[in-house]
Order: structure tokens, then sequence, then C-alpha cells
């Protein structure tokens, strides 16, 4: 949630590519872990805050934040890429069987090249032969659940603990680290119970203990992708083919190599998001683990404006939610979260004059406090299905912000500049 | 005046498209320092020939020599390399980026691996100064009017050295103030050595500015000739081959019926900056309403306005007396409102459709069109055939799908439709852009005659003298309001620039 409110700047950062304002956004954050505060306070809990909590939020926010880096990196290139889910599923296969046969680092090496090899389909269909993005997505999607399927079927079922649906045990593990001094420091100030202080305490407790250092890799991505973006001229580039391809080409920009480039780092990271799974969180492929998370990976970057820290927050509150339904007792006081958020919205959509969605989120917050008030308990579903009200609500304001690449899903041949 | 040394070359170049002879053994010749325009008109032949001088696109066949040199551009990139810029008359500029990285784009300057996006700002900033030019590196060219765009698309080729400057259509866009700062422009690159070739079809531009010109016509270069040897009206013909169609005034058909009122009309865009605000004027049955402005101050908003695609905030319509404006777009086309839209690929037609279906948009619950809730797919054709006949469509038939059809055929099919069913009122936008002479006349001819028999007519254009020439009363829409209210009789294009741009307000205003 707090996450959430971060995100609204991500438009503004987007625009220019610079990290201004950032003193803005540090300062809604602190607002939001406030709110979280005072949720916990009111409902009585202390799992909202709690370093086991954001620990576990941490890890299920990589994988689906390594998918949207990658949707990032091709939509910004002018190639709508919804086979993102083929893509991680090809790295949980390839990364598994690297890393059953290798060890972990290389089945994150593996998952990363499974995922590039699909990208590299998705654009010698869009980018050569200028097939539907849509359909070419879909067909990936498709192809990679059925060609991991025979692959399973073809290498893991002559050996013990494999099976058509799933591979042996992979060999040993990605180690972890406490930051020094910190992680301990923040762990003693969240036991003492103190308003704020140690719920914030709690949260910098969680993301300092025991994180893995594929998870370190991952988040350094972020950064690196806005300078790569921003600061070199080969983003400079993937951006202007996704913006405009005929003033690139006219140019001279080499716009169908530029595309190639951000559709295969798209499958790069996919298959990452999908070894992070393998490597990290199971230690073993199964079929189907990936659940849907190319597609939230797709949500979290357009909720994050297409902009490398915005999609950081989306994934966050998707990982997040994902982190709460682990944890039954919280499960209750998320109805009040979403309420108290959506009353925050409604009063800045009001600000801004959009009455319509601020009349909107202010009858969900009431009818969200309305239940929170009535019951003790809320059926798990709500909370599986969190991110996805979440990110409905936030659209109806942000859609009009939303600045997506100007010529994303052009099918873009050579030549045909006006 | 002695020969100036010739620094392009195209000799005998040939190109075809499917289906069509774009370059039929053209030539061209420019001398040094030259501003040398080619002239024709649309589809003659120009943007190809002179993106075969860029590399866009390869001949057929024939020989291109630049400074003395054979080349065979395979990309704008050789051509680039060898001192070519182009600015296109659409501009290729990416909205979402800034200033500075349009400009550098393709030619970046690097520090290590990373933009030096220090040095490009400074080189940037001495060009302006050296040219007399003023830029804002760092804004979004999304935010910039069209002159500033025009001036980002001149500094992106000169900073990378161009010797060579092709400008398409470079005026078709600007008001007349804003041509003049370009002509000054224009002649300070041309005492620091540039070499200009300058594409347009306004030929009192083309003998303000230019020292050579070259005719097209066709496919082919029918004239290479001074202009000081040649008058506006020989140029004409040499461009059309036959006399050139001008729209005039006749006789007035106003009457004193008000078909069509506004009253205090505003409407927001949907950041909630005010697009249009307090319009208010009438137009009388057999009356031409021309609304004239520079693109940007609200044109398309006040027809989506009128039309209801867009709600107004405030103000009121009435069609024949009777308050219209609680009604949606359907109830007010069904009223008896018409539509030429700006765009006839994004708003006016279904490419991909046979042209019966097309005739069917904005009519598709009418008779003969429709039965019920069914289509009526004989009475479509039939009437789709009385159109194409009646409007001089060149169609194989109407089956054939609309893009098939050149554009001025493109454009008489959507007048047509529209007409066809007799509106009471019409809003004409832009309805002769991008399209051939002889279309562009019987587009006028069929809103005259419409006139002629009492339709009321709003027409919105970028052409002030098919504004001047079919207008009745002319209105002058800046920054979403109508600043001024002109006879089209007594106002010259200068004038009307000058309210176009705000520069009259502000005179007045001291």
């Amino acid at each position: 949630m707090t996450a959430k409110i971060t995100s609204l700047g991500a438009g503004l950062m987007e625009r220019t590519g610079r990290m201004s304002s950032a003193r803005k956004y540090a300062l809604l954050f602190i607002l939001g872990l406030f709110v979280l505060s005072l949720v916990q306070l009111i409902a009585g809990t202390k799992q909202l805050t709690a370093p086991g909590t954001w620990g576990a939020a941490l890890r299920l926010t990589v994988p689906i934040m390594l998918a949207a880096l990658g949707g990032l990196y091709s939509e910004r290139s002018g190639v709508i890429n919804i086979g993102l889910e083929g893509m991680m599923i090809a790295g949980t296969w390839f990364g598994a069987w690297a890393g059953w046969q290798y060890g972990p680092w290389a089945g994150i090496a593996f998952g990363l090249i499974g995922g590039a090899l699909f990208g590299l389909i998705h654009a010698i269909a869009t980018v050569t032969f200028a097939v539907d993005q849509i359909v070419s997505g879909v067909a990936i999607n498709i192809l990679a659940a059925g060609s991991m399927r025979f692959l399973s079927s073809a290498l893991y079922t002559a050996d013990t603990g494999g099976g058509a649906t799933q591979s042996p045990r992979i060999q040993g593990f990605i180690g972890t680290f406490n930051v020094p001094l910190v992680s301990e420091w923040l762990g003693a100030l969240s036991d003492r119970g103190w308003f704020f202080i140690s719920d914030v305490a709690g949260i910098g407790a969680g993301m300092t203990t025991r994180v893995s250092w594929f998870t370190l890799l991952a988040l350094v991505l972020i950064p690196a992708t806005w300078w790569l973006l921003w600061r070199t001229v080969w983003g400079l580039r993937l951006r202007s083919a996704g913006e405009n391809p005929w003033a690139a080409e006219s140019l001279g920009v080499p716009v169908l190599r530029m595309k190639y480039w951000g559709v295969v780092i798209s499958g790069a990271l996919a298959g990452m998001g999908g070894s992070y799974l393998v490597v990290v969180q199971a230690g073993i492929y199964r079929e189907g683990m990936t659940a849907g998370r190319g597609f939230i990976g797709l949500g979290a970057m357009i909720f994050g404006n297409y902009s490398p820290f915005g999609l950081l927050a989306g994934s966050g509150i998707f990982g997040y939610s994902d982190a709460l339904r682990l944890r039954q007792d919280s499960v209750h006081a998320i109805l009040l979260l979403l309420a108290i958020g959506l009353m925050m919205f409604g009063t800045y959509s009001l600000f801004k004059r959009n009455y319509q969605g601020s009349a909107t989120q202010g009858v969900f917050a009431m009818l969200f406090f309305i239940w929170w008030f009535t019951t003790d308990d809320v059926p798990g579903q709500i909370v599986t299905a969190t991110p996805y009200i979440v990110t409905l609500l936030v659209l109806t304001i942000a859609s009009q912000r939303l600045r997506f690449p100007a010529a994303d899903g052009v099918k873009y041949r050579r030549g045909e500049a006006h | 005046m002695n020969e100036r040394q010739r620094v392009v070359e195209l000799v005998d170049i040939t190109k075809t498209f499917p289906g069509v002879l774009a370059n039929d053994n053209a030539h061209l010749s420019v001398g040094l320092a030259e501003i040398h325009a080619v002239v024709g008109e649309n589809g003659a032949g120009k943007s190809t020939l002179v993106k075969i001088l860029y590399g866009m696109q390869t001949p057929d066949s024939g020989t291109v020599r630049v400074k003395g040199k054979d080349v065979h551009f395979r990309s704008p990139k050789d051509a680039i390399r060898s001192g070519i810029g182009m600015v296109h008359q659409h501009f290729m500029l990416a909205d979402n980026l800034t200033v500075l990285e349009n400009i550098i784009l393709g030619a970046e300057p690097t520090r290590g691996i990373a933009l030096d996006l220090r040095g490009a700002r400074d080189k940037i900033l001495s060009l302006c100064d050296q040219y007399g030019m003023k830029l804002d590196p760092d804004v979004l060219v999304e935010e910039l009017s069209i002159g500033e765009r025009q001036r980002i698309e001149i500094m992106k080729v000169l900073y990378r050295g161009a010797t060579i400057l092709i400008l398409d259509e470079p005026t078709a866009v600007l008001v007349p103030q804003e041509v003049d700062d370009l002509f000054v422009s224009l002649r300070e690159l041309q005492a620091e050595g540039v070499t200009i070739i300058f594409i347009s079809h306004k030929l009192d531009e083309v003998l303000t500015i230019s020292d050579a010109i070259t005719v097209m016509r066709a496919g082919r270069t029918v004239a290479s000739v001074k202009p000081g040897d040649i008058t506006a009206r020989d140029l004409a013909e040499l461009m059309v081959g036959s006399d050139l169609p001008t729209p005039d005034t006749t006789v007035s058909t106003v009457t004193d019926v008000v078909e069509l009122r506004i009253v205090g009309l505003t409407s927001l865009h949907t950041d909630g900056r005010v697009a249009i605000e307090d319009i208010t004027f009438d137009i009388h049955r057999g009356e031409i309403v021309g609304i004239a402005g520079v693109e940007g101050n609200g044109q398309p908003q006040l027809v989506d306005t009128i039309l209801g695609v867009r709600d107004a905030v405030a103000g009121a319509l009435h069609l024949a007396g009777k308050d219209i404006s609680g009604f949606d777009t359907k109830m007010r086309r069904d009223e008896g409102i018409g539509i030429i839209p700006e765009d006839r690929h994004r708003q006016g037609l279904l490419l991909d459709s046979p042209l019966w279906e097309n005739a069917m948009l904005g009519h598709q619950s009418k008779k003969p069109f429709a039965r019920g809730i069914w289509v009526d797919r004989t009475g479509a054709r039939d009437i789709t055939r009385e159109i194409v006949e009646r409007f001089d469509v060149r169609t194989p038939g109407v089956d054939v799908n609309a893009v098939a059809l050149s554009g001025g055929n493109q454009q008489k099919l959507i007048v047509g439709k529209e007409l066809i069913l007799d509106p009471s009122v019409l809003i004409a936008a832009h309805p002769t852009r991008g399209i051939d002479v002889g279309a562009q006349a019987a587009v006028w001819e069929e809103l005259r005659q419409a006139r002629r028999e009492g339709m009321a007519i709003l027409l919105i254009s970028a052409d002030l003298e098919e504004l001047i020439g079919l207008s009745d009363t002319l209105l002058v829409l800046f920054d979403g309001r109508i600043v001024a209210k002109l006879d089209p009789a007594d106002v010259t294009p200068k004038t009307l620039g000058s309210h176009m741009t705000g520069v009259a307000v502000e005179e007045e205003a001291l």
C-alpha cells in the first residue's frame, strides 16, 4: 500500500527520466508507512509491518519485478510483450534443469538464456515478419507451456525425483546475507512495540535480514535500467524506436535491431524472474509455478507508467499483498487498509477535480470500511485478489496520466516513413 | 546570374511503387548555396525524388551525384554522412523525448559509455546563437508549437553539420509571420554557404525565396526556370498542365434564417485546461462560416463539441430553433448535422472495408442503409453507386476497399456520403487537405452547390485562400476563443495572419 502512494510520482520521473522531486516521494512514502502503522494499531495486529511479512514480500516482489522490467525493455522499444508469461515459464524450466545439473548460479544463467530464446522467437515474428504482437505473444505463452511439458517428459521422467510435471531438486542454493549491524539493530527495535518507530524498524529488518544475493542482483537492475535507458546512446535509441520509429529511421537509427534488443532482453529478464522462482523460492521446477506472474508483471509495469522505479512500486504492491495472504491472521486488517487507502485517493482525486473518480473511490472506501467494521473474518480469496483490486482502482485515477510509448504495438516496416 | 557549382545532380531517376510510377526519368540539378524550389501538385513525385536523394528510397534506375561524385545511398545515414539533411513535412519528432534527445538522436555525443548531455546542450545553444534561433533543449517536444518543432527539425540537420538542406513543404503548417521568420533563417543559412532544396506548391512563396525552380508533373521534370523569368500564373500552368482553379466569391446566398446558433460554448481538455471558451456565433441558411486559426487553437475541440463527441461544460446549441444541447452525437446527426472529418484515415474511413460500408458510417441506422436493425446491403450498395456517380468518385465499383482509392477520391466519397442525405448543417474540417487540385476543385464546387441550396456550412481550414474564397463570414480562433470576425471580401492573408498568431490582440491591448 505504501508503494502504491510512491508510485504516483512515477509518471513525472518517467517524463524527464530524471530522479527529480525525490524528496516529495520520500515524504509520501513516510506518510504511507504512518497509515500502515495506524491501521495496524486500530486493527490490533502486528503482521502488517512484521519483519517476516516484509521479508516474504521482498522475495515475492522480485520475480514480478523482473518480468515487469522485461516488459519495460520490450514496450519501450515499441513491441507489446504479452508473451512474458511464456518466457518466464521457459526461465523456470531452464533454470531448474541447469540448477539440477550444475547448481543455482548456472540455473540463473540458463533461465536467462531460456527466456531470451523465446524473446528471440517473439522478435523474429513481430519485428521481422510484422506478425500482430498480441497474437505472437499469446502463441509464445502456449508454445512455452507446451514445449516445457515436452522437455520435462523427455528429460525428467527417467531420473529420480522428476516427472512429467516437475524436475528433480536443484543442487545447493544461493546464499543469503544480513546487512551488518543494521539488520540486528532494526530487529531489536522492532521488538519494542513502539508505535510507528518499531513498525518502520520491522519493515527495515524484514528487508535487510536473510536477503538472497540474487535479490540484491535483481534490485540493482532497477537503477541500472534507468541509467541504461535514459543516460546512454543505446537507451535513447531504444526509446526512440518505441516513440517514433519513422523519425528514428530517418536519423539512421537501426530501428529493427533496437527492437530485437528490446524484445530479447525482455525475454532474458522474464526468464531470470522464472529462474528466481526455482532457485530462490521452490528449489524445484513445477509445472504452472509461474501462476500468471508474467501477466502480473505486465500489469505492474503499466501501473508504474513504463518507468523502472514505477514498476518497482507496482511489483511491490503485488508482492506485499501476496505476502499478507500467507499470513492468515492479518488478513482482516487489509480491508481497513484498502478503505483508508481509497479514502486518500478519493481526496486526491477531489483535489484534482476528478469528481467521478473521487466519488467512485469514496463509495468503495465506504464499502470496505463497512465490511471491515461488521465482520471479523474475510475469505482468503479477497487477499489474493487485493493486488488486482488495487490496480483496478488506482488505474481509475492513474489512467489519465499514463504515457505509453507512442508507437507501442505498431507494426513497423522499414521504409514506410511518410 | 553566373552558373553556380553543381552540388546535387539527379539524372534520369525512375522509381516505381506497386501500381504507381512515382518518378519517370526525373531530373534535378542544384547549385552551391542556392535556394532551389521543387514545385508540383500532390502526387507529382517531388517527395519521392528528394527521398531518393536522402537515401530513404532507392531509385530503380538513374544516377545521384553529390558534389560531383556518384553516390549510392542505401539509408539516410549515408546521406547524412555526405552532408545532406532533411526536414520532413510531417515532423519526424518523438513527442515524449526532450528537444535535446530529439536533436542528438542518431548522432549522439558520448563521454565514456554515457551520453554527453552537457556537451550536447552547449553545442545546441551555440548553434542557436549562430543562427538566431530560440530553443529550450530540456522541454518535451509535445509541449511545443508547430513553429518551434520546425526549428528543432532544422536544428537536427544543422547539428549533424549538413551543408545541403532539404525542406519538404516547410510552410504548409506555418502562418504568414512564421513563414517570414523561416525565410529570414533560410537567407542566413544561405549566407553561411548552405544549399537549400525547398519543396512547395505555394507559388508566391517559391517566387519570393528561391534562386531556381524545378517544376514536376506526373513524375517527370517538366521545366527548370529562374524566378525572374516567369510569373506565378505561368508556373501554375506548368505545374497543373491546364488552367488553375481558384476559389472565388460568388453571389451571396446568405438568408436571414439562423440554422445553427451556438451560444457560449465551452469545453475542457481531459486534464482540465480550457479547450474552447465562450464560443458564440450563428450560421444562417445558405451561409459558409469559415474558422481560421493556427492548428492547436481548439479547432478539433470545437468540432467535437458541436457534434457532441466532447461534452460541453457550458453553452447551448440550437438547430433550427430547437435546443439540441442535451442530445448525444447520434441524435445530433439524426437532426441533420453532417461532418467531413479532419483526418479522413483516422476518423472518416474504414480503409479495409468496401466503399458501401464506408458510405454507411454515420448513417448506419437510416434508410436506405438499414432496414430496422438489419443492414440493407442492396439499398446501401445502390445509394453508394449513386454517390460514386454524382460525386465523380473514380473507382472500379462499390465493393472495392477504401484503401484502394486515391486521397482525392476517398475525400469525394466522404463528401458525397455526407451530402447525399441532405443535412441542414455541414461541418467541413480541412475538406481539401492533401488531395490533388482536381479533387479540390470538385469539393469546392460541391460546397458551393450545397450553399446555394440553403445548407449552413462551417468550414475549418488551414488553407487561407480556401477560407477566404469560400466563406461568407470569417471567424478567427485563437487560444480556444473567437478573437475576430472578419469580412472575407476585404481581408488579406497578412491581416488574417496577425489575428491568428494573436499579434493583433496584443497590439490592441497596448
